[in-house]
């Protein structure tokens, strides 16, 4: 039945190319590099075979839609400190050499976004939330595991064939904008929920990123544990955030059980008052 | 007509019930964990605490609360515990908030229009318009691997080695 929806989505392809340059960003090459890991049984979960190129050129288009939605707060102090807690915690990475960018966005959101090739953006309603330096390290550390991983690659893959496949199969593509619906805007992406397996390795990496980098490894954990509280009050703000990933008292009790007692004794620093602090 | 109507009421009522049950409870247990006399692994194991336990945090250290529950009082570790009190006054309308994050959560299909959402939205998302300003900008804030070794060193972070944690639901397996 896979099979038979690959087959059928090939034969879309042309389609898709045109389309492509339409949207002035490579689908073509994207699309055969996903056809081709497709084809392969039980290969989907290795999907995201993209060059650095053409990663990057997807997280543009992406990171570029996102800021479209919501452009960046004009606070130039704040997105070079924001640059220099997340390339330092990306450089622990094994991509330390990816042109890492990082910004706050405008949006009274809890949330934060990543895309390919190394854009992470964080909410100024997130951003509000921290408390310390430790904090922004390892929520910016969540969204680097998400990068490192290839983890909205894999998905932008697969829901692009498999979804198309199924269209066609039902015979249901008509004009343009039946297409472009199915494609979706570059920022749709980022609302996708990811697997929830997913977001718990982003976690488990996020505590060790910020640890490895000489922070308080427990930054993120702080955070799940106010996030869970902004369901309580200021809700409407995390709606959103909670569609899209398992809640905060799950990551925490999962992670809990993946540290275990392995980081006893690990201290680490929080950096409270080099913490740049955005007035409410 | 009638009928759906009256579903609406009554999910509306079942979807905010629980949200609100949640609100009221203060600091607790998510996981079955030993109470510490100190924090650390080692230490003399002075109680156990099961899930739901209510506990009253009085201090933290690393990855360890000091809790005073009716179990006993002593160290646990942070991420068995959810933290009842925000440390920010929370703002903003209570009901129309939980009507907004109930029917996010609830919504397992595809995208769903909710009211009470502000801010970012899948709607937003999709109909948004790419921005190559904005990216340039966001662009030039870039951090080379050398400055951002500068900057941990002026905030005295050093980095140590650390092994990734393993996925505990596949050490499970044999």
């Amino acid at each position: 039945m896979n099979r038979m929806i690959v087959i059928r989505g090939l034969t879309g392809l042309g389609l898709l190319l045109c389309l492509g340059a339409a949207h002035g960003f490579n689908l073509g090459q994207e699309l055969r590099n996903a056809a081709e890991a497709l084809q392969k049984p039980g290969k989907s979960a290795e999907l995201g075979g993209y060059s650095e190129e053409e990663e990057t050129a997807i997280g543009r288009q992406i990171a570029g839609s996102l800021l479209g939605a919501a452009p960046l707060v004009k606070d130039p102090q704040l997105q070079k400190y924001i640059n220099n807690v997340g390339r330092w915690v990306a450089s622990q990475s094994e991509r330390p050499d990816l042109a890492w960018h990082f910004g706050v966005i405008e949006s009274k959101d809890i949330n934060a976004f990543a895309a390919p090739g190394g854009y992470i953006f964080v909410t100024r309603g997130l951003y509000q939330l921290l408390d310390n330096e430790a904090e922004l390290a390892g929520v910016l550390a969540h969204e680097i595991g998400h990068v490192i991983r290839k983890h909205h690659l894999k998905i932008l893959q697969q829901s692009k064939l498999v979804d198309l496949g199924g269209k066609l199969l039902a015979k249901q593509v008509g004009g343009d904008e039946k297409i472009h619906n199915l494609i979706g805007s570059g920022a749709e992406i980022v609302s996708r929920s990811l697997d929830k397996n997913a977001e718990f390795e982003a976690d488990r990496i996020a505590v060790v990123l910020a640890a490895r980098a000489g922070y308080d490894a427990f930054g993120l954990p702080e955070v799940l544990q106010e996030i869970g509280h902004s369901a309580t009050g200021n809700s409407g703000s995390v709606a959103l955030l909670f569609k899209t990933h398992p809640h905060p008292d799950e990551r925490l009790s999962k992670l809990g059980d993946a540290v275990g007692s392995r980081f006893d004794g690990l201290k680490g620093l929080t950096l409270d008052n080099r913490f740049y602090r955005l007035k409410p | 007509m009638h009928s759906t109507r009256y579903l609406h009421i009554l999910l509306a009522a079942v979807l905010l019930a629980a949200p609100i049950a949640h609100a009221g409870e203060g600091s607790a247990a998510v996981k079955a964990d030993e109470l510490k006399a100190e924090p650390f692994r080692d230490a003399k194991t002075v109680g156990k605490l099961t899930a739901g336990d209510k506990v009253e945090i009085l201090k933290k250290d690393g990855g360890w609360f000091q809790v005073k529950s009716a179990r006993g009082n002593g160290w646990v570790r942070m991420l068995s515990i959810r933290r009842g009190v925000s440390r920010k006054a929370s703002t903003g309308s209570e009901i129309a908030g939980l009507a907004g994050l109930a029917s996010g959560r609830a919504g397992t299909g595809r995208v769903v229009a909710t009211t009470g959402i502000r801010g970012l939205n899948e709607e937003e998302l999709k109909a948004a318009k790419y921005n190559e300003t904005e990216l340039k900008l966001a662009e030039s804030s870039l951090t080379s691997r050398a400055e951002a070794k500068k900057f941990a060193a002026k905030g005295k972070l050093t980095a140590r080695k650390l092994d990734y944690l393993p996925d505990p639901a596949e050490g499970e397996q044999p």
